[in-house]
C-alpha cells in the first residue's frame, strides 16, 4: 500500500501555512540528583524501586551462585518447563548445564521449527521466561530489554513467571543514559526495545490493585555482581 | 461512539443520584492529591520538572509540522507505512481495508482514545471483524456498552456485581464471584486464547518521536505489548499532536506522565517501536502500519490559542482534581473525552454549538491547570469558548444569543456608559424585574434571559438605589443603618 500523498500534503499543508508563533524559551532541564550516586547507592535505589513494586530480588556474588539461586527458584515455584533467550548473559550463565542440572526441561525460541508453534509453547507450555536485560535504571527499578533475534518479545511477557538475569554493572542512573546507548546517533535501530518495571498489574475494578493481568504475575530478578 | 455531549445536563442530574459512583468518587478525592503530591515530590525539583515538561509540549505544538515530518520520515525508514487520515471515516476505513485484505476475524484493541474519539469498534464490527477491547477497564466497558468513565479507569465506577452479572451472560466465567482479583483473573483467562491466535492487534500510541521515527506506548497491563508481539501485523493509530521532538523529551514526559496519571514512577511497561520486526526475530508484527490522523485538529491550529488544547498528554490528573467531575464522573461529558481535558478538547473537536454546556460546566477554580503536566489554562479556554459561543463565531458553531438577549445586552452596554443613562435605567428596570421575585430572589426571568438563570439565582433588586439610600436626603434610613449595622457608631458614609 502506498502513502496517501495527497491527504497528508493536505493536512502538512494546512499546519505549515498557520502563523508558527514565538517558539517558547525551554527553562533549564531540571537536575537529574540520579547522576551523583555512588555505585553501591545506585544498586540500592534499583532494588528498592523494584522491590516496591513487588518484585523478588536476589542479589548473587557470581554467575555460579546465580545458577544455584535459579535451581532454588525453580524448585520453589516448581517450574519444569521453561523458555529461555539467548542473549548474552544467558550465554554466560550456561543454562544447557544448569537446565540438567536442576532437572528442568529448557527450551528456546530457535527450538521451534516456526512462529505458531514458539508462539503454542510461550502462550501454553512455559511455566516461566528467563532473560537477560540489556539496561537496568535505577531512578525507577526499571529493566531495559533490547529485542532481537536473540531476545524475543514474548519469553518476558507471556509465562506468567519473568525471570530476569542483571548484571550490576547494567545499571544505570537514569533513562537517559540508555536511551543515547540504544538510540543514539549512529546506532543501528532496534525494532522493539521494553521497559519492564514489576509484573503486569491493573487496578480497574473499582481501584483494587491485583497482578498479573495480561503479563507476569510474578517477576524475579537475581542481580549478578 | 455516539456523541452525546448535549444531554449534559440530564445525564449530570442522573449520575448525582448515583449513590455508589458518588462514594468512589469522594474517596478517590480524599486521596487523590495526597498521592499525585507524593508522587511528584521524587522529582529533586519538582516544579522544575513541571515547567519543563509543559516546556517541551508547547515547543512539540508549535513545531508540529517539522516533528511530523520528520517523524513519518525516520518511521519509514525503519519499515514502518505511515499513513495519513483527515477524518474519522478515513481512518476507519484505512483499518478495515488493511484488516479486510489481510483476513482478519477480529481484533484485540489496546485503551486508545483516538480510536473512541473516531468510532472505530462500530465501524469494524458493522464490518464483521470482531473487536476485544484488551485493556480490562475497557473491557469491561465495552461488554456493558457503556462510554469511558474516565479516560485512565474506564469502568473503575462499574460495582462487582454487575461485572459479574455480564460476565456471566458473556459466558466470560462460569462460577459468580465478586473478588476484583478473581473477576480480573476471568477476563485474562478469556482474553489470553485472543491474544494467542491475534494476527493483528491495535494499538494507540502515547509519544511518537520525531528525532527516531519511534512510537512509545505506556500502560500497566500488558495487552498493548501483546498486540505488539504476538500478530503478524500492528495498526498503530495517533492523531497530530502525539508528536514529540527528541527521545529525551519523551523520557522527561513519561516521568509526568505516570506520576500525574497513577502516581507511579513509571508505569509497569513501556514499549517503543522503531519499524517492525527484523526477518530474523520469531516474534513481533512482520508490518507495522502507524495511522496519523487529523480529524479537524488542523483547522484550528491556526489558533494560537485554540492550539494549546493540544498540549494534552492524557494523564487524566484534571479529572481528579475537578469539583464538577468529582460530583458528576465522566458520562454526562457525553464522549470519548470528559473532565476538563474534554471541556477543552471536545468543543474544537465537534463544535460550540453541540457542546454548550461542557465549558459553562465550570467553576473557573482553576485547579486542573495549576495541576496539569502539559501547561493548558483551561478556565482561559473557557472563557474564550463561552464568548465565542456568544458572538457566534462561525468557525468553531458558536450559537450566538436569542435577538432579544443580544439587544438586551448591547441597551446595557449602551446604557453603563453614561452615570445619568445608567441612574436613570436602573430606577426604572427594579420595578419590572422584581415582577419576577419569588421569596426575595430572582429565579428566573421568563423569555430573555431564561437559559442563564438555569443554574444561578439572582437576590431580587432593592427599591431604591445605593445612592439614593446613601446620599443622606433620608436620614432615617441612615440612622438606621447606623444602629443596626455600625454598633460601634462609625459613619456609614
Ligand atoms: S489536560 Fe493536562 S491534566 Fe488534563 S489530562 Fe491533559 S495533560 Fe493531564
Amino acid at each position: 500500500m502506498g502513502t496517501n500523498t495527497t491527504t497528508r500534503d493536505e493536512i502538512l499543508g494546512r499546519l505549515r501555512d498557520a502563523s508558527r508563533g514565538e517558539l517558547p524559551k525551554r527553562p533549564a532541564l531540571p537536575p537529574l540528583v540520579e547522576l551523583s550516586w555512588s555505585r553501591e547507592h545506585l544498586i540500592e535505589k534499583f532494588i528498592e524501586n523494584l522491590v516496591e513494586q513487588t518484585a523478588v530480588v536476589h542479589r548473587c556474588k557470581d554467575y555460579v551462585t546465580a545458577a544455584d539461586t535459579l535451581t532454588e527458584i525453580a524448585t520453589l515455584h516448581r517450574l519444569h518447563k521453561v523458555l529461555a533467550s539467548t542473549d548474552g548473559i544467558i550465554e554466560t550463565l550456561n543454562l544447557r548445564a544448569w537446565a540438567e542440572k536442576a532437572g528442568v526441561n529448557l527450551f528456546f525460541a530457535r527450538d521451534f521449527s516456526d512462529r505458531d508453534s514458539y508462539k503454542d509453547f510461550v502462550f501454553d507450555g512455559a511455566e516461566a521466561g528467563i532473560t537477560g536485560v540489556d539496561y537496568a535504571i535505577a531512578e525507577s527499578g526499571t529493566l531495559c530489554i533490547v529485542h532481537d533475534k536473540n531476545q524475543p518479545r514474548l519469553v518476558s511477557l507471556a509465562p506468567i513467571t519473568h525471570i530476569a538475569v542483571v548484571p550490576v554493572e547494567r545499571i544505570y542512573p537514569v533513562y537517559e543514559q540508555v536511551i543515547e546507548n540504544v538510540f543514539g546517533k549512529d546506532r543501528p535501530p532496534h525494532s522493539h526495545v521494553t521497559f519492564i518495571t514489576g509484573p503486569s498489574m491493573t487496578a480497574d475494578i473499582q481501584g483494587v490493585p491485583f497482578k498479573g493481568m495480561h503479563g507476569p504475575k510474578r517477576l524475579i530478578v537475581i542481580l549478578v555482581g | 461512539m455516539k456523541v452525546k455531549t448535549e444531554q449534559f445536563t440530564h445525564v449530570a442530574e442522573q449520575e448525582l443520584k448515583n449513590v455508589r459512583t458518588r462514594a468512589l468518587l469522594d474517596y478517590i478525592s480524599s486521596i487523590i492529591d495526597a498521592r499525585r503530591e507524593e508522587a511528584m515530590s521524587s522529582f529533586s525539583d519538582p516544579a522544575a520538572a513541571l515547567a519543563y515538561g509543559r516546556a517541551i509540549r508547547a515547543e512539540a505544538i508549535m513545531r508540529m509540522p517539522e516533528l511530523l515530518e520528520e517523524f513519518e520520515k525516520k518511521a519509514a525508514a525503519h519499515g514502518a507505512v505511515v499513513l495519513w487520515a483527515r477524518d474519522s471515516k478515513e481512518a476507519n476505513d484505512i483499518v478495515l481495508r488493511l484488516a479486510k485484505e489481510r483476513g482478519i476475524r477480529y481484533v484485540t484493541k489496546g485503551k486508545s482514545m483516538v480510536t473512541e474519539e473516531i468510532g472505530l469498534n462500530d465501524v469494524l464490527k458493522a464490518n464483521g471483524i470482531e473487536v476485544f477491547e484488551a485493556d480490562l477497564g475497557e473491557f469491561i466497558a465495552q461488554l456493558l456498552e457503556r462510554p469511558p468513565f474516565h479516560i485512565v479507569g474506564p469502568a473503575i465506577n462499574i460495582p462487582v456485581d454487575e461485572i459479574c452479572k455480564i460476565f456471566l451472560e458473556r459466558g466470560i466465567m462460569r462460577e459468580p464471584t465478586t473478588d476484583p482479583v478473581a473477576l480480573g483473573a476471568a477476563a485474562r483467562a478469556f482474553l489470553r486464547d485472543k491474544f494467542h491466535h491475534l494476527q493483528m492487534g491495535i494499538t494507540g500510541v502515547n509519544m511518537a518521536v520525531a528525532e527516531t521515527g519511534t512510537i512509545i506506548n505506556v500502560e500497566n497491563e500488558g495487552n498493548i505489548r501483546f498486540a505488539k508481539s504476538s500478530p503478524r501485523t500492528q495498526v498503530s493509530l495517533m492523531t497530530l499532536e502525539k508528536v514529540v521532538p527528541t527521545m529525551n523529551d519523551a523520557m522527561h514526559l513519561l516521568r509526568l506522565l505516570c506520576r500525574n496519571c497513577t502516581a507511579q514512577k513509571i508505569s509497569a511497561y513501556v514499549s517503543m517501536d522503531s519499524g517492525p520486526k527484523k526477518a530474523d526475530e520469531i516474534d513481533g508484527p512482520e508490518e507495522l502500519f502507524i495511522i496519523v490522523i487529523d480529524n479537524g485538529r488542523s483547522r484550528f491550529y491556526g489558533d494560537i490559542q485554540a492550539r494549546e488544547a493540544l498540549r494534552c498528554i492524557r494523564c487524566g490528573a484534571c479529572m481528579y482534581g475537578c469539583p464538577v467531575y468529582m460530583k458528576i464522573g465522566g458520562y454526562p461529558y457525553g464522549w470519548a473525552y470528559s473532565g476538563p481535558m474534554g471541556q477543552v478538547l471536545n468543543p474544537l473537536l465537534l463544535g460550540l454549538d453541540k457542546t454548550q454546556d461542557l465549558y459553562r460546566a465550570c467553576t473557573l477554580c482553576g485547579k486542573c491547570k495549576e495541576i496539569c503536566p502539559s501547561g493548558i489554562d483551561h478556565p482561559k479556554m473557557f472563557l474564550s469558548y463561552r464568548a465565542k459561543d456568544v458572538e457566534g463565531d462561525e468557525i468553531y458553531k458558536g450559537k450566538r444569543r436569542s435577538w432579544k438577549e443580544s439587544a438586551a445586552v448591547e441597551l446595557l452596554t449602551w446604557g453603563i456608559r453614561r452615570a445619568w443613562r445608567w441612574n436613570l435605567g436602573a430606577k426604572a428596570t427594579r420595578p419590572a424585574i422584581n415582577r419576577y421575585a419569588d421569596d426575595g430572589k430572582l429565579k428566573n426571568i421568563k423569555g430573555t434571559f431564561e437559559g442563564w438563570f438555569r443554574s444561578r439565582d439572582f437576590p431580587s433588586m432593592a427599591e431604591r438605589t445605593f445612592h439614593e439610600r446613601m446620599d443622606g436626603r433620608d436620614s432615617s434610613e441612615t440612622n438606621h443603618c447606623r444602629s443596626e449595622e455600625e454598633p460601634t457608631g462609625k459613619q456609614c458614609k
